[in-house]
């Protein structure tokens, strides 16, 4: 399928390339292209300007803050961020969820920032950030902002990014001692098509005996609704509550708030719902297993 | 609106172009039809089937969803830098003619391409490596079994008592 | 009923060399290499780039299409339009019979659309680019009709008309009424009753999709089409008429076709609107689908509903036969249909004894995409429902389905076996092929797990697929759904030719799109010739110019191992006739004293008195006057055969007769475990195997099997065409049609228990389309799996979140399934 008639333009450095999104209304923001040059081709985005930002080296580092926070560029691939000895040793539920999106030809180009400024329901990361509280950078005409991932996701393919503006990094927050990651999603296949998706950080203070450890603190989002939505009900159900499977699931079954997810032919909203609450539990159990492991 | 027009400078299969492609131009045209490099093909337009997968700076990538402007730099290889066009058949494509690892032949190219950057990452990718290596890799007439088996005896991870059938 | 006629083929040949070996495939070489050409590498000078505009309603009236602003457009060469298509041409032929033949069909939408997608004017344009942008500024103007889309509603009366000439949607209507089901049903101990089974609507989506590249020549009239179109003579029957030109004028040609699975035999409607373009711009036209048109516009494989099915059982298991009544859903257009009405009868008992069978079959238009030949095709459905009948009568009746199976499947002595409707199934054994399938899975060690897995929040099921794929069908079936069809058997054409120097090719009629033809065909004639395969060139492709064809020539069907090979054979024999009667002349001897070894004639015994190919053709070619004149008037060296099936013509009035010649036979055998709180399915294990007489090839006929279990795998759990209650197809893309990746596909146990047919050639049967195996054999297990919750799998298609809700009992998936019912004398 073809593309659109189109202006390309590659700026050299972030600088130029937010001077680029300012002064074109309708330029967008192209990095790996996986997603946006689909939605080109079906024509159901009409951008005048596609202002290339993947080869910015500024928008390719990892590093890390004093606190232990990661600072992940917005371009960099799936690959290189699930390849990445920092991440891979910090955060290794992330570096393993990455390194199964989609395919290995889409990882090799797909990017980061691109996952999460699409705003695509079904995007892996939507429900990583928010679970994981990250905070995210970025930079416009009007200087440098930070957002919380749990802010950023206003509707379906829509964020709190200000035309101009662009998404230079990911700030993921440290796990805690005693903080494990859970990642489940339920996929057409044995990984195609999201149909639900969530994400568990968890703490877990151990107790005196087998079966006594309780949960500290919880922060689970679900993804594959309109927008990646927290789970306060279940959360507070969680907290101070064992870590046991019977606990975790009469928690789970408070799972679904503020959801709403799609019906259509992949699946009805009933069983999209049902499912978050499966993964919802399942990711809490191996937030709490990682964590035990 | 317009189509900008780019001047670009790419190594493909070793042999340097310089060529000028317009913005909406997608890399599988300009391989395709500016190249005359016909290998490379086109299956499903949306990013899904991988019949346009070629290597770029050492990595599988489906050339439909990449710019030709974007390629600008780079590196590319196609099915066509496997062998020589009159010479033998690389190991790849020799395993997948034993293993009769194509019928129709239209995905084959990419195939190639995918499981030749995956044995260049990967020591000796065993069968769920290998299947998950080509997921981005549809066939329709092979059911990947025999594509899986040739990539493997390439890898060197057949299993051992494999007798050229399944069971 | 009919007599069939059983004319046994009487082998020339001891057994060959080359057949039966698993040579590496002659295709092979230029495919790596991206040396293939296929139809969308073809580029001509001058051409032109075409768009296709398309409706975006299901049923909707065309009351204005304006192409100015697009012909305004600099580098636009020209345009077309339904109402131009129907002043240009006639109304494409059907191969219905009233009322479902007075539908008015053209190239392109004429006065209304009948389905989203299709097309209602073209660009033709410098670029694809510019042609695709040009199109957007075609101005359509609808008034939207009432639309129905599904085949029950559809054949109601009331329902809106998609055709006016028909009278009502339903095409066409015949009952197959065999034995006495009636009779049956009354004197039966048990009647099993099922409500509603549905067959789903599904592609198999070849990866390359129709691309054509269409140049009407002005000086020569020469319409040159250079396309993936599957079966061009067949195409030629419906575009000559339709275009008033001569059959002749169409010359087609292939070279490679990216898969075609049935799907590109229908592609005559825009092959017939390229040609018109190319005509009116004086330029090729050149259209390559983009797989967004090919799920939206080319065609889909049939849909099928049974209703109201009976089936009588007596206490020992026998099963005595079905009623059934089936609504096949066609789609928007008759076109290929209503062959689908009476190609399931080529397999109506399934594999099994029943002698009492009734079908009232329908094929029904509704607004949505046409049907075409899909692998399989209308076969798998009927094969789909023989199978859960069977599974439901064992389910309900508390039989063990392995036992069940053999208590009723044809015996390996019965064979050759008539079938109530006059099919003769020409070799097999299908009890010793469930038990190979069975033993493949070591079937015990599941039932083991199955125990095991009790409570766990898995369930393991374990389910049996048995179909056949009949091949070489005789074309009098035709006069079942028509009687008016002047058809009747079945052939194929090849040119084999020894060339100046002693070269051997083989032109063939049939048009591969991955069946290994050049490979076969050349094991075949190199072991009729004492030649090695490598010696033998087959050309690749189609060319109306260069090979040799009969009117139904092309690769569908599961015909090539008896056709395409028998042509090829053919051919091969009389062109050593002819080595034999030169090499006999010249060194003084007899045609059977000489021998064929190596590219050598020789006299048997005298090695030295020989004479090589290269010789022999010289004299043919160069040195004629060196032959006794009857001789040089007697031998050219290079020959056409057409292969004939020895068939009669069916009895229109019975609806019965032999319908195919060859009945390959597979047993699938899966194991699915279910994720209870999901509904995920996995396959945990999977075994094929297959019949087909004699394999020429066995490992080309392995990878068909992985093919066909792929397809099947994919239909039953992800792929699915469904609409909107709009009319909107849901799955136009490859990120909503759920194609099956590499991950997804186990790897298949396979076995061949070869029985050779005694009808055919080499003893092959055609092979390679499968009966759907995977599709009965996934549901089978799925069945097993839900054994103890009163679920009923009354859907060809499971995703998760129906498996989801047959495991909660929900009323939405059982689909009246669970309206089963068992009456007791």
């Amino acid at each position: 399928m073809l593309l659109p008639e189109l202006e390309y333009t590659r700026p050299e450095t972030v600088e130029e390339a937010v001077a680029a999104l300012a002064a074109e209304r309708n330029a967008r923001v192209l990095a790996g292209g996986q997603t946006l040059l689909n939605a080109l081709k079906l024509r159901i985005v009409h951008p005048d300007v596609l202002v290339d930002v993947s080869r910015l080296e500024e928008l390719r580092q990892v590093a890390e803050e004093p606190d232990g926070t990661l600072r992940l560029g917005a371009a960099l691939t799936y690959d290189e961020l699930a390849g990445n000895a920092l991440v891979r040793q910090r955060h290794p539920i992330t570096a393993a969820m990455t390194s199964r999106i989609v395919d290995r030809q889409v990882r090799a180009r797909g990017t980061l920032g691109g996952n999460v400024c699409l705003g695509d329901p079904t995007s892996n990361f939507p429900p990583l950030l928010v679970a994981l509280d990250a905070r995210l950078v970025a930079r416009g005409p009007a200087g440098t902002r930070e957002i919380a991932a749990e802010e950023f996701y206003l509707a379906p393919y829509m964020t709190a990014l200000e035309p101009g503006e662009l998404l230079t990094e990911v700030l993921l927050p440290p796990l805690a001692d005693g903080e494990g990651v859970g990642y489940e999603s339920l996929q057409v296949g044995i990984d195609s098509w999201a149909l639900a998706r969530a994400c568990a950080l968890v703490r877990v203070e151990p107790g005196s005996g087998e079966g006594s450890a309780t949960i500290a603190a919880a922060r689970v989002a679900l993804g594959c609704g309109p927008v990646p939505v927290r789970q306060p009900a279940m959360e507070a159900a969680l907290i101070g509550g064992l870590a046991t499977r019977a606990a975790i699931a009469a928690a789970a079954k408070l799972a679904g708030e503020a959801f709403d997810p799609p019906a259509d032919v992949h699946a009805t909203a009933q069983y999209r719902t049902a499912m978050a609450r499966v993964m919802a539990r399942r990711a809490v159990i191996s937030a709490v297993t990682t964590k035990e492991a | 609106m317009s189509d900008s027009a780019h001047p670009i400078e790419v190594v493909v299969n070793g042999e340097r172009h310089e060529s000028v492609v317009l913005g909406r131009q997608l890399l599988v045209h300009y391989l395709r039809e500016t190249l005359g490099l016909k290998g490379t093909h086109i299956g499903c337009d949306s990013g899904n089937c991988g019949a346009c997968t070629v290597i770029v700076d050492g990595k599988a990538v489906k050339s439909c969803m990449q710019l030709a402007a974007q390629a600008d730099g780079r590196e590319i290889e196609t099915v066509e830098s496997l062998s020589e066009p009159l010479g033998p058949p690389d190991r790849l494509q020799a395993s997948f003619t034993r293993h009769h690892a194509l019928q129709c032949g239209y995905c084959t190219p990419g195939m190639l391409m995918s499981a030749t950057a995956l044995l260049r990452e990967q020591e000796a990718p065993g069968e769920d490596e290998i299947r998950r290596g080509l997921k981005g890799n549809i066939c329709r007439c092979t059911g990947y079994v025999n594509i899986v088996r040739a990539v493997q005896d390439v890898a060197g991870t057949l299993p051992e008592n494999y007798d050229g059938h399944t069971a | 009923m009919s007599v069939t006629r059983i004319e046994t083929w009487q082998s020339p040949a001891t057994r060959p060399a080359s057949v039966g070996q698993s040579i590496p495939r002659k295709e092979d070489g230029r495919l790596l290499k991206g040396q293939g050409q296929f139809a969308d590498d073809v580029w001509m000078h001058r051409m032109g780039h075409v768009h296709f505009v398309r409706s975006p309603y299901a049923h909707a009236e065309i009351v204005d299409v304006d192409v100015s602003k697009a012909l305004a457009v600099e580098g636009v060469y020209a345009t077309l339009t339904g109402e131009e298509v129907r002043q240009l041409t006639d109304r494409y032929t059907q191969i219905a019979p009233e009322p479902g033949g007075r539908a008015k069909d053209f190239a392109m939408a004429v006065g209304k659309v009948r389905y989203q997608g299709e097309p209602v004017a073209a660009v033709l344009a410098e670029s694809r680019e510019l042609a695709r942008d040009a199109a957007a500024l075609v101005e359509v103007e609808y008034a939207r009709l009432p639309h129905v889309l599904e085949a029950v509603q559809a054949a109601d009366d009331e329902s809106p008309r998609i055709h006016t000439e028909m009278g009502s949607n339903v095409g066409w209507h015949g009952v197959y009424d065999f034995g006495d089901v009636d009779w049956a049903l009354e004197r039966a101990d048990h009647v099993v009753r099922i409500p509603r089974l549905h067959f789903h609507r599904f592609s198999s989506t070849p990866l390359e999709c129709n691309a054509a590249v269409v140049h009407w020549d002005p000086g020569t009239g020469t319409i040159q089409i250079d396309s993936n179109n599957q079966m061009p003579q067949f195409a030629a029957l419906f575009m000559a008429p339709a275009l008033g030109v001569r059959s002749d004028q169409l010359m087609f040609r292939s070279q490679d076709i990216g898969g075609a699975f049935g799907l590109k035999l229908t592609s005559y409607t825009y092959l017939t609107a390229l040609a018109l373009l190319s005509r009116k711009a004086g330029r090729p036209a050149k259209w390559t689908e983009y797989r967004h048109e090919h799920l939206i516009g080319s065609c889909h494989g049939n849909e099928r509903t049974f209703l109201d099915i009976e089936v009588p059982v007596m206490a020992d298991g026998e099963i005595l036969g079905f009623k059934a009544n089936a609504l096949d859903d066609v789609g928007a257009f008759m076109r290929y249909e209503p062959l689908g009405g009476v190609i399931f009868s080529q397999v109506l008992p399934g594999c099994y004894r029943f002698k009492h069978l009734q079908v009232d079959y329908k094929s029904v238009v509704t607004n949505k995409t046409p049907v075409g030949p899909n692998r399989g095709y209308s076969r798998l459905q009927h094969l789909w429902l023989v199978e859960r009948i069977v599974d439901l009568v064992a389910a309900e009746l508390r039989f063990d389905p392995v036992e069940l199976r053999k208590r009723n499947y044809v015996r390996p002595e019965e064979f050759p076996y008539t079938t109530p409707n006059g099919c003769v199934y020409d070799s097999g054994n299908y009890h010793a092929m469930l038990d190979r399938a069975l033993e493949l899975v070591d079937a015990p060690r599941w039932r083991a797990a199955q125990q095991a897995a009790e409570g766990t929040g898995k369930r393991i099921g374990i389910g049996i697929g048995s179909t056949l794929d009949s091949g070489t069908s005789n074309f009098g079936q035709a006069r079942i759904i028509n009687k008016n069809l002047p058809f009747s058997g079945n052939g194929e054409a090849a040119i084999c030719k020894i060339d100046l120097q002693g070269e051997i090719s083989v032109a063939l009629g049939t048009v591969p799109q991955g069946q290994s033809h050049e490979t076969t065909t050349a094991q075949v004639v190199a072991d009729v010739l004492g030649v090695t395969p490598g010696e033998v060139l087959v050309r690749p492709g189609a060319d109306s110019a260069r090979n040799a064809y009969v009117a139904f020539s092309g690769t569908y069907a599961s015909q090539f191992a008896v056709t395409g090979i028998g042509a090829a054979l053919g051919a091969a024999e009389r062109v050593k006739a002819d080595l034999l009667t030169v090499a006999a002349a010249v060194l003084e001897s007899t045609p059977d004293e000489l021998l064929l070894v190596g590219g050598t004639v020789s006299v048997e015994g005298d090695e030295d008195r020989a004479l090589t190919f290269a010789e022999i053709a010289n004299y043919v070619y160069a040195n004629q006057g060196a032959l006794p004149p009857e001789v040089a008037d007697a031998v050219t060296l290079n020959h056409r055969h057409v292969y004939r099936a020895p068939f009669g013509v069916p009895d229109w009035k019975s609806k019965s007769g032999s319908l195919t010649l060859t009945y390959a036979s597979q047993i699938h055998v899966c194991v699915v475990e279910i994720d209870e709180e999901t509904g995920q399915t996995r396959i945990l294990d999977y075994s094929a195997v297959d019949e087909c007489g004699t394999p020429i090839n066995p490992q080309v006929v392995e990878g068909q099997v992985h093919g066909a279990a792929a397809h099947g795998i994919a239909a039953a759990l992800q792929e699915t065409l469904d609409y909107d209650e709009d009319g909107q197809l849901l799955n136009g893309t490859f990120w909503d049609y759920h194609v099956v990746s590499c991950p997804d596909t186990p790897m298949f146990k396979t076995d061949n228990l070869p029985c050779p047919s005694p009808f055919t050639p080499t003893g092959s049967k055609g092979m390679g389309e499968g009966g759907g195996a995977p599709l009965h054999a996934v549901c089978s297990a799925l069945q097993d799996a839900l054994r103890d919750t009163g679920a009923v799998v009354t859907d060809s298609h499971n995703p998760t979140e129906r498996v989801w809700r047959l495991l909660n009992g929900d009323e939405r998936a059982a689909d009246g399934g669970r309206g089963i019912t068992v009456t007791s004398r």
